[in-house]
């Protein structure tokens, strides 16, 4: 398929030749052939033309979950693919969440063949331990062959620390990625939201800031003596950054990310028990928002996700107690992160952390595959549930002003919108 | 002000503080009328309220259907043991189920913090909230600020001290709002296990010494020990529990002043307060008791003004 996408303001600020240049790019078999000021529509080519048309490289989105198998209520990967598309994403990194657990070769390739010729790249985890119950590792070489980008049991946390350590010392030798959840499971307790005013007002059974804190320090000395490599999924503390900071000065192989809600949302949110604010982890305060916002600035936290977590109404429209975590977040994740950060820092934060996952990093520029995100900035609009393209409609974001709308992707030789 | 600034009566935190003098006022008027020979009158005859519990409760329950019932609106009763929560309906279904048989208003007991305010957005009722998990349990706190006013005439500058399980308790924390609505200071005292880390956030004071608290203090409002809602141990033993923070007669004797003792029941006798200080003449206990219907029937009665 050849396509002309005309007058596309190019995102780049990797490359200043063509940073914020207006430019009709040729594209052809799935492939960049030409970057020019104007680009004459050549014979079989669709033309794209759209209003105040920005391109970039496709966006890349660390942490998704969808329900496939076991929660195709909630979200099918081809609608869960379907939603990123439309949402600007063009590489996933998909969550082992689903019933059953992806902890074998096999369902690595299910969910592979699963993804297959639907024009976004899906990646997906594998378990770390057998049916994710943090007992016996799984076979990670054998799931890292079949194509599992890290091995994670899905917000699961690691409560043996002698298990990570092992974990890491037995991935090193084929760059395994280990994934260990920030959440000490002792001191939560029962708690469901973040321990604070907010929760004590509430009566909700808070989680302290410090469950995060130890099991992040233990992770981190665990991560010096054995090596490997770590990553820490959807930090949420201020304390967390430090941490994470000091590690990466002492040079340890250590990454983690951050949810947008998570950014965006502080726990006075949760005034009136709307349980689309109920999120693992939880929102916490002002002041922590604010630590994280910094720590991405200042490039401590490695990416900003939307963490999407499909939650279907039977299990979100109870007693805030009864329902589940999660909200969806790769529809908002454009509008709201260019809210937050502005336009070129919402486009690198969009664009990064491919590496950390040995996935090929994408370049905007002649001869290299086309993989685009087709978007305009400028649009401001209501995020409505009724206008999310996901099969559920748990979002954070509903009835908030967004700046910012991806109109599609171009990926796999496919045009997606 | 002659009607409430709500429509639901979900938790104090939601009134202002002319509600919850407006409710006092109207309380009077019916303590007048309980007290009467013939203790009822025919307010609420075109009114149906259903009494919905999904946990235990004697006197809560009993206090509203008697509310109800001296105002002669039609009762009907619902405990979540004989229901079809069991098989597994939402409550939202449970309680429009109730509704279509033509119900106003609806009084509920719920173990999930906040199931009150999410009913509230999903059915047509007046809601009452008979206590929500740990979050609020507000008639039991109107009923006990109306009982400091009627034993001192005010609740401002009055000094309570609120002793025992304040982390699982939604009558701490609906007293402290009623309290710090009505211009009373307010401390907190237990072992710190038993006190959520950020209290103080609420304007209120913490003190671990029993003694110290029961001198500053004019009303003592002493909580039970919920073993129920102990997920793990907060304190070795129970014994070793009434030694730092149960009140007998010796030490409210020993005090500079004479205090008023108040409990919201079920007391443990013998362990946060012995009997002979349950039965004593600093105790009000039993006047709470009586004040609670008072209190829920003026609670009902402006609620059903308002559904009118």
């Amino acid at each position: 398929m050849n396509i002309l996408l005309k007058s596309a303001i190019i995102v780049d600020s990797s490359n200043k030749a063509l940073h914020l240049k207006k430019r009709d790019i040729l594209i052809k078999d799935g492939s960049i052939i030409s970057i020019a000021s104007k680009i004459d529509t050549p014979a079989n080519t669709k033309e794209i033309k759209l209003k105040n048309l920005h391109v970039s490289i496709g966006w890349f989105d660390s942490s998704v979950s969808f329900g496939e198998p076991g929660y195709e209520e909630r979200e099918t990967i081809a609608n869960g693919i379907a939603t990123a598309a439309k949402s600007g994403f063009t590489d996933l990194v998909l969550n082992p969440s689903s019933t059953p657990v992806p902890d074998t070769s096999s369902d690595i390739v299910f969910l592979k063949n699963a993804a297959q010729n639907k024009g976004v790249n899906l990646y997906p985890l594998g378990c770390l331990t057998n049916d994710a119950k943090g007992e016996s590792l799984a076979e990670l070489f054998d799931m890292k062959n079949a194509g599992a980008v890290g091995f994670y049991d899905a917000k699961h946390p690691i409560s043996n620390p002698n298990l990570l350590k092992i974990a890491l010392q037995y991935t090193e030798s084929f760059e395994g990625l280990v994934y260990s959840y920030p959440l000490d499971k002792k001191i939560a307790g029962k708690g469901i939201v973040n321990e604070g005013t907010v929760s004590t007002k509430l009566g909700l059974k808070g989680i302290p800031a410090l469950a995060e804190e130890l099991q992040i320090a233990r992770d981190l000395f665990i991560l010096e003596y054995a090596g490997g490599k770590l990553h820490i999924p959807t930090i949420s503390t201020a304390n967390g950054v430090k941490l994470i900071a000091d590690a990466k000065k002492k040079g340890l192989n250590v990454s983690c990310s951050v949810a947008i809600h998570n950014l965006i949302f502080d726990d006075t949110v949760l005034h009136d028990f709307d349980s689309n604010y109920k999120v693992m982890p939880p929102l916490r305060t002002n002041k922590d928002c604010k630590a994280l916002v910094k720590g991405v600035k200042d490039g401590i936290i490695d990416f900003v996700t939307s963490d999407h977590t499909p939650i279907n109404i039977e299990n979100k429209k109870v007693e805030f107690d009864n329902a589940d975590y999660g909200t969806t977040g790769l529809e908002s994740a454009f509008g709201s992160l260019n809210l937050l950060f502005g336009l070129e820092k919402t486009i690198e934060l969009l664009t990064k952390g491919r590496e950390r996952y040995g996935l090929e990093t994408l370049k905007f520029k002649e001869g290299e595959k086309a993989f685009i995100t087709l978007f305009n900035p400028e649009e401001t609009f209501i995020f409505k549930r009724e206008e999310s393209v996901s099969t559920s409609k748990n979002s954070a974001f509903i009835g908030k002003e967004l700046k910012g709308k991806a109109y599609g992707i171009i990926a796999n030789n496919e045009v997606l919108f | 002000m002659s009607e409430l600034s709500v429509n639901h009566l979900l938790g104090i935190k939601y009134l202002k503080e002319q509600d919850i003098q407006l409710i006092f006022e109207t309380a009077d008027h019916f303590k007048e009328v309980i007290n009467r020979s013939i203790k009822k009158v025919p307010s609420l005859r075109d009114i149906n309220i259903a009494n919905i519990f999904f946990e235990n409760s004697t006197r809560t329950k009993l206090s509203f259907e008697l509310a109800e019932k001296r105002l002669s609106a039609d009762v009907i009763n619902f405990s979540a043991g004989q229901s079809s929560v069991k098989k597994g309906e939402t409550l939202i279904d449970t309680v429009n189920n109730i509704l279509s048989m033509k119900v106003d208003m609806v009084v509920m007991r719920h173990p999930n913090p906040g199931a009150g305010i999410f009913l509230s957005r999903h059915v047509k009722a007046a809601i009452i909230n008979a206590g929500d998990g740990a979050h609020e349990h507000p008639t039991q706190a109107l009923l006990d600020s109306f009982s400091i006013r009627e034993k001192f005439g005010d609740v401002a500058g009055k000094n309570v001290v609120i002793v025992g399980d304040i982390l699982h308790s939604r009558v701490a924390l609906s007293n402290i709002f009623a309290l710090k609505l009505l211009g009373a200071n307010v401390k907190v005292c237990g072992p710190k296990t038993l006190i959520p880390k950020y209290i103080e956030s609420l304007g209120v004071e913490v003190e671990t010494n029993l003694r110290k608290a029961l001198n500053w203090c004019d009303v003592a409002n002493m909580l039970r020990i919920q073993n129920e809602r102990l997920d793990i141990s907060y304190f070795p033993t129970t014994r070793e529990y009434t030694q730092q923070y149960g009140v007998n007669k010796a030490l409210l004797n020993s005090l500079d002043k004479e205090i008023v003792i108040m409990h919201p029941g079920p007391i443990n006798r013998g362990v946060e307060i012995t009997s002979d200080v349950a039965d004593s003449k600093q105790s009000i206990i039993l006047n709470q008791v009586e004040n609670g219907v008072a209190i829920r029937m003026a609670v009902i009665y402006l609620l059903a003004a308002k559904i009118k």
